[in-house]
């Protein structure tokens, strides 16, 4: 060491406190680095120890509990019973057990003593054998090489066995002996064994029945198994739980090629039923953590979902969205941030996970805010401009189909101008054999034509079923001269919401002279008659009882503000009166589906009296009459609404319509309007028309073929956020400033969630601080009517319709009846069955609701369909959905329950429509398919006698309710006619019906218990006619059989008894 | 918009972007610390200059010398030491990093959308910056051949045999001042204009203005041609007639050559000039030979070009100064 001086500032200058606090200050980062390492970088460690600790104490308190229950359980006497006779055969059993454990004890020893020397024996033998099978028959060397085995079967094995006295004798075989001792022990050892089960099975039996009677008293776990849970939370391994699933087809999706890594459960842990089987349920108030925000431990919510989505298939991250692989950070894993493409959904969105594999289905299990999505999409018209893969696009079909017949005559023209063509050449033909090859061409030409006649009927076919299908949302605007007071167009453009607050329509953003540009457009290509017939008034008292009897609420609705009564489907008629004219609105009750004119798709217009006076036509346009007089084709016949005919006289028309008239208020008038006239602004109010989309929901003359005007929404949720347009908010939304400047509760909002819901409450919200000096230039979506539900709804929808991130075969595709039931769901929400029918459990009609079904009018009510698929023969259900007054002539009536005043409508669907529903309710019903009718057993002539006691039996007056056909009797009936029964009903359905009906339809008025069982039959239960006690068979199963085969005569014959035993009864 | 703060902290708070905030600072520091201590040199120089009797005993070059120091001192432990603390500073600075900030890794590649800016690495980012103002050709691929060229040349072409081991200024002003220019003028800045003041559509956002997607910003570059009014017409006389038509094209490109060879001179006199700004740099001038002075010019008015052109496009919004069908200068 050199010496030092003290002011050479190299040598004399000290490290010692720089080196001190460097020293300290990376021990400190030591420690840090080493904390970040367990504790900072894995949040999940802190979790785990803490639910490790609360699960624990609540696992202790649970044990007592259940140990309590258990006891006294094992207490009651019914268990000790079971117990006792477990006891007492288990005593019996022992003394048998006893022996046969004695007896296969010897065997095992003697088999131990003798297995050595067999095999070894039978080794030398079979390797003999072989040696021998080398040579041929008839050698020399094979005879010898017999000499050999013969020798080595002859030669003697000593053995030593212990004998049953416990002493060892030695005993001396030849290899068969040994063999045959060696086979014998085997086969009494497997007789012993058999025999020790047979005396084994009752105490068995009796274990069993005691454990099930236990299992079935006991609720929640037993102590036993919250001990097990208790050990595996005292001794918790820190550890990372995941999740792998390895689809066998990876293809592209954000599995990623490793498969999918889930690793929720790290701090999920109450979702990984290795701690917390799936039969309990655990939320956090369990636990003591209620009001911590930060406490991930609850179990899966719904273990319904669980059991048909197991996590073992699909993971968390597939349905719930996050990043399942990071564990870092809350943040990360959830995927909350930029560079995460699939965010978890937030708990009001998480349905949104449904869609990406039931995107094709209109109803999804479990998630009701899905389907309301899906419902809203439908019903308030964004699929009017906005398409949407899966939903209703008759529109484009129609188009489609007509472009192929275009195609198709085009062909069968050319074809037709070829065949004389090819005639001539053939006579000018130098040589036969070429005239005889152009005439065949000639002939296959016409042929041809033949084909292509036919495969153009198809298409018309087709364009008739799909013009039934289309449906648009809102009513034509091609009646709006004969429906519509002039004045009120204009002000309802202006004002939507505000004249109908429950409307479907969308307020559109325009400007006083744009609205009057439109209504003079509207009002002028309305078609212009013919001129409705002149209707006489009606009585508006009678009216109002029909509308609310015949079923006209179950989809409309009056009164305002709190007073709304009436379905949401349709229309709220509270104003009606104030904007329709009323010979219109008597044509449209009447029949709602009757147009002024026809329109044909291949002329592109309206058809007049005229087209048919050309050809010397009739004016008659119908179902039946639906061919064009000018070129042939499909007419659309029908107005485009989904509104049914109830098939009402002209008079009970009028009084409905008179009433609808009545509902106005006093001092509502309108500015006239004379613009409306002006042809100048025709051209501009269609431009303006054009622009708007007003085509996506309305049927408006000269625009019938306009395409959709929005962005398709199929994968709207994963459509990259630089592609959504935030406009001048995006800076705003990625601060988390809302449109109205105030802070965002859950900050940005630059992500989908954050632009559909802003979008939704106010489409023109990006148009903020835009210079659009022209106003077509803005935003064209118009303001839906919506409430914040609402908003979420289709916001859930919006999320979750994604491109697919997930193999195909994850896609909900069934191909069974669960496919039926999902096509037939776009069928009964199309036509708001729901409205007045219960179609699945747990909904309730409209109607059901309504004030006047209450109490004892509930029997008022249409019949509830869930059993409908197994109730009625679906070649019925066909015909009776086709015409449901099952009449061709008396349609003023319903064709099953004609005592019903509430009216089943012909609704005119497609034989399409009507196959999906037939369909439906057999699949929803599990029904299998097809359905042939069971062949019933002829009744005998005693048989009859007997069936026709019981069915008059005082006891079981069955026509007192069942309607006859005589309208007297009907009068008070409040069940079908029986005649029907022998085509509609299922005799199996009826049987069961029968015996328990309000085990199917609770509260029906048809009683139950009328037969009870003896023995392996049932009985009727009340006082049985003398003739019927001497009838051994089954009483329900007789009267079955009895009613499918009731003739008209017999019922007659019937309805004379029954009047008569009443008479002579009273 | 200005004002913006929040953008301001939006960008210095990005991981990516944290070595070059720090370098904001660390390069100044450094070279005030090596000017510190090569003042401090030099003035020990001076101080030896007027004292050749300390100039043969003394051999120590940090500190001016006192008399009762030893001549030298040993690497262990007086260098060590430092170096050991260093490390030590150094290993805490980055394990606090590496704990506070994660890689700043992003969402999977996706080819039908380019992220907007795409910014290069930091390091990088002056020679995307350099796209702005050059042929790509030319700022991709001439002109980073030719740094790495510069860097490896520069022992061949040192003609001045004072300064190694220690810090100096008065003896490698020339060496300093290219390095300075070079290094914390073109490459550094350009960097920290690439990192701050790029943003969107690689616009010019000065610091407190919002980065907004939507901005549109009128910016018409124009070639020096199109500016003075060459169109080839006066060309087209003179040209065969197969050769007429791309007249337009052969005007620019021999219209181009005169601005440039007018820089070439200027410029390599301007260099000329200052290499020979100084009696003691004139000395070291005469020490070099025709391939070095060659060398050097041809590096030096390249170099130059660089600042050249960018304040053409800056304040003329000129786009090209040499047009060709092959490439633009």
């Amino acid at each position: 060491m050199p010496e030092t001086h003290s002011d050479d500032p190299i040598q004399s200058r000290s490290f010692t406190v720089p080196l001190l606090v460097s020293v300290f200050l990376l021990l400190l980062t030591v420690a840090w680095s080493l904390y970040d390492e367990f504790y900072g970088l894995r949040p999940w460690r802190s979790y785990q120890h803490e639910f490790a600790k609360v699960y624990a104490q609540y696992l202790n308190n649970q044990i007592p509990r259940q140990q309590n229950r258990e006891k006294l359980i094992r207490e009651s006497a019914e268990y000790k019973k079971l117990d006792e006779q477990v006891r007492a055969a288990e005593e019996a059993a022992r003394p048998r057990l006893r022996e046969i454990g004695k007896e296969s004890d010897y065997i095992d020893r003697r088999l131990a003593a003798l297995t050595d020397r067999f095999q070894e024996a039978r080794g030398k033998v079979t390797a003999l054998v072989y040696t021998m099978e080398l040579y041929p028959v008839g050698t020399n060397s094979r005879k010898s090489k017999f000499a050999e085995v013969e020798q080595a079967k002859k030669e003697i094995y000593a053995v030593e066995l212990p004998t049953p006295d416990g002493r060892v004798e030695t005993k001396k075989f030849v290899y068969d002996q040994l063999e045959a001792e060696f086979n014998n022990l085997k086969a009494r050892k497997a007789q012993l064994v058999a025999e020790q089960g047979e005396v084994l099975r009752p105490p068995k039996e009796l274990r069993e029945q005691r454990d099930n009677y236990f299992k079935e008293k006991m609720e929640g776990l037993t102590a036993d198994q919250l001990k097990g849970l208790l050990n595996a939370a005292e001794h918790l391994d820190i550890s990372i739980r995941q999740i792998n699933v390895n689809p066998t087809d990876p293809g592209i999706n954000n599995f990623g090629s490793g498969g999918l890594v889930d690793r929720c459960q790290s701090c999920h842990l109450g979702t990984d039923p290795k701690l917390v089987p799936l039969a309990m349920t655990l939320i956090k108030a369990d636990l003591g953590l209620a009001k911590s925000k930060d406490a991930p431990f609850a179990s899966h919510p719904e273990t319904e979902l669980l059991k048909i989505h197991t996590t073992e298939k699909f993971g968390c991250s597939p349905c719930h969205g996050g990043n399942g692989r990071a564990l870092d950070s809350v943040r990360r894993a959830h995927g909350r941030y930029e560079h995460w493409l699939w965010p978890l959904y937030y708990a009001e969105n998480y349905q949104a996970g449904c869609q990406q594999c039931h995107a094709a289905d209109m109803l999804t299990e479990h998630a009701p805010v899905l389907n309301r999505g899906k419902d809203l999409y439908r019903s308030r018209g964004c699929i009017g401009c906005h398409k949407f893969e899966g939903f209703d696009d008759q529109s484009e079909q129609i188009l489609a189909s007509r472009q192929a017949i275009r195609q198709l005559e085009q062909e069968k023209k050319d074809d037709e101008l070829e065949i004389p063509r090819l005639n001539k050449a053939a006579d000018a033909a130098p040589d036969n054999e070429t005239a005889r090859k152009l005439n065949a061409r000639a002939t296959n030409l016409t042929v041809t034509i033949s084909n292509i006649d036919a495969r153009i009927e198809q298409l018309e076919q087709k364009t008739r079923s799909l013009f039934r299908e289309e449906k648009k949302v809102g009513p034509s605007l091609k009646e709006v001269r004969m429906k519509l007071l002039k004045e009120w167009i204009p002000y309802w453009l202006g004002h939507t919401h505000e004249f109908r607050p429950a409307t479907k329509m969308p307020q559109f953003r325009l400007e006083q002279d744009q609205i009057q540009a439109i209504a003079a457009f509207i009002w002028q290509s309305g078609v212009p008659g013919p001129a409705l017939a002149k209707q006489p008034p009606g009585d508006a008292g009678r009216g109002k009882q029909l509308f609310e009897a015949r079923g006209c609420m179950a989809c409309h609705a009056v009164g305002e503000g709190s007073n709304v009564i009436g379905g949401d489907f349709a229309a709220n008629l509270s104003h009606v009166g104030e904007k329709a004219g009323y010979d219109y609105l008597v044509r449209w009750v009447h029949n709602p589906r009757e147009r002024t004119r026809p329109f044909c798709p291949f002329e592109k217009r309206d058809l007049g009296p005229e087209d048919y006076a050309k050809h010397g036509l009739a004016y008659v346009f119908d179902l039946e009459h639906s061919r064009c007089p000018n070129d042939g084709h499909e007419l659309q016949v029908q107005q485009p609404t989904v509104m049914p005919s109830l098939r009402l006289t002209w008079e009970e028309a009028r009084d409905i319509a008179s009433y609808l008239i009545t509902l106005k208020r006093k001092d509502a008038s309108y500015e006239l309007a004379p613009d409306l006239d002006d042809p100048r602004l025709k051209e501009r109010g269609r431009a303006l028309v054009k622009n708007y989309g007003c085509a996506g929901c309305h049927e408006i003359s000269g625009l019938e073929d306009e395409p959709r005007l929005g962005t398709e929404l199929t994968t709207e949720g994963s459509k990259p956020i630089e592609r959504l347009d935030f406009a001048r908010l995006t800076e705003d939304a990625k601060r988390g400033v809302l449109p109205d400047g105030k802070e965002s509760p859950r900050g940005p909002w630059y992500d989908q969630k954050g632009f559909f819901e802003q979008k939704l409450a106010s489409p023109a919200v990006y148009d903020k601080d835009k210079y659009k000096p022209d106003p077509l230039d803005r935003l064209k979506m118009p303001k839906p009517n919506v409430t914040a539900d609402d908003i979420n709804a289709l916001t859930t929808f919006l999320l979750g319709s994604v491109d697919p991130q997930l193999p195909q075969d994850y896609m909900y595709k069934p191909g069974d009846a669960r496919h039926d039931v999902q096509a037939g769901w776009w069928i009964v929400t199309k036509y708001n069955c729901m409205g007045c029918h219960q179609v699945h459990i747990g909904q309730q009609s409209v109607l059901q609701n309504l004030p006047q079904y209450q109490g004892d009018n509930k029997i008022k009510l249409p019949p509830p369909l869930i059993p409908e698929g197994a109730r009625v023969d679906p070649n019925w259900l066909a015909h009776f959905l086709d015409n449901p007054a099952m009449s061709k002539t008396d349609l003023n009536r319903n064709g099953v329950r004609s005592y019903l005043e509430v009216r089943m409508p012909t609704f005119s669907f497609s034989d399409d429509e009507i196959q999906k529903l037939v369909r439906f309710f057999a699949a929803a019903s599990s029904q299998a398919q097809p359905y042939l009718p069971p062949k019933l057993e002829p009744l005998t002539d005693t048989e009859r006698t007997v069936a026709r006691q019981l069915f008059t039996s005082p006891a079981a007056p069955c026509l007192k309710c069942h309607a006859t056909g005589d309208p007297a009797h009907d009068k008070d009936a409040t069940a079908p006619n029986f005649l029907l029964a022998r085509e509609r009903l299922k005799p199996a359905w009826t049987l069961r019906w029968i015996l328990d009906p309000a085990r199917i339809v609770p509260g029906t008025a048809m009683p139950s218990g009328l037969f009870r069982k003896e023995g392996d039959h049932w009985i009727f239960s009340g006082p049985l006619p003398p003739s019927v006690q001497g009838y051994a068979k089954d009483h329900a199963d007789l009267l079955v059989r009895y009613m499918f085969q009731l003739t008209p005569e017999e019922q007659l014959m019937l309805t004379g008894r029954t009047a008569a035993t009443a008479g002579s009864g009273e | 918009m200005w004002g913006d703060w929040h953008q301001v902290w939006e960008i210095v708070s990005q991981p990516d972007n944290v070595p070059i905030v720090a370098l904001l600072f660390l390069v100044p520091f450094y070279v005030w610390y090596a000017c510190r201590q090569a003042f401090a040199t030099d003035r020990l120089i001076a101080q030896l200059e007027t004292d050749p009797q300390l100039a043969k005993t003394h051999h120590r070059k940090v500190f001016p010398w006192k008399a009762g120091w030893d001549r030298e001192v040993h690497v262990w432990p007086y260098l060590m030491r430092i170096e050991f603390l260093a490390a030590i500073i150094v290993t805490i600075i980055l394990m606090v990093w590496s704990i506070t900030l994660n890689a700043p890794l992003e969402e999977p590649a996706n080819p039908n959308l380019t992220m907007n800016p795409a910014k290069a690495p930091w390091y990088f980012l002056g020679l995307q910056e350099m796209l702005v103002y050059f042929d790509p050709w030319i700022a991709g691929v001439v002109m980073p051949t030719l740094i790495i060229i510069g860097l490896m040349v520069i022992p061949y072409v040192d003609a001045n045999p004072l300064g190694n081991g220690y810090y100096t200024y008065r003896q490698r002003r020339f060496a300093i001042w290219t390095f300075l220019f070079g290094f914390l003028f073109l490459w550094v800045i350009m960097i920290v204009i690439g990192t701050f003041i790029r943003g969107p559509g690689w616009m010019w956002f000065w610091p407190t203005q919002t980065w907004d997607h939507n901005r549109l910003e009128f910016a018409v570059n124009r070639n020096l041609d199109q500016i003075v009014g060459i169109d080839g017409s006066w060309l087209a006389h003179l040209l065969p007639q197969t050769l007429k038509a791309s007249s337009p094209i052969i005007a620019r490109a021999i219209f181009g050559i005169f601005p440039l060879v007018l820089y070439v001179i200027l410029a390599a006199y301007l260099i000329h000039l200052i290499c020979n700004l100084t009696a003691f740099s004139r000395k070291i001038y005469k020490r070099m030979t025709l391939l070095q002075i060659v060398t050097v010019q041809v590096l030096l008015v390249l170099m130059l070009s660089l600042p050249v052109k960018i304040l053409l496009r800056l304040l003329f919004r000129i786009k090209y100064i040499w047009v060709t069908p092959w490439f633009s200068i």
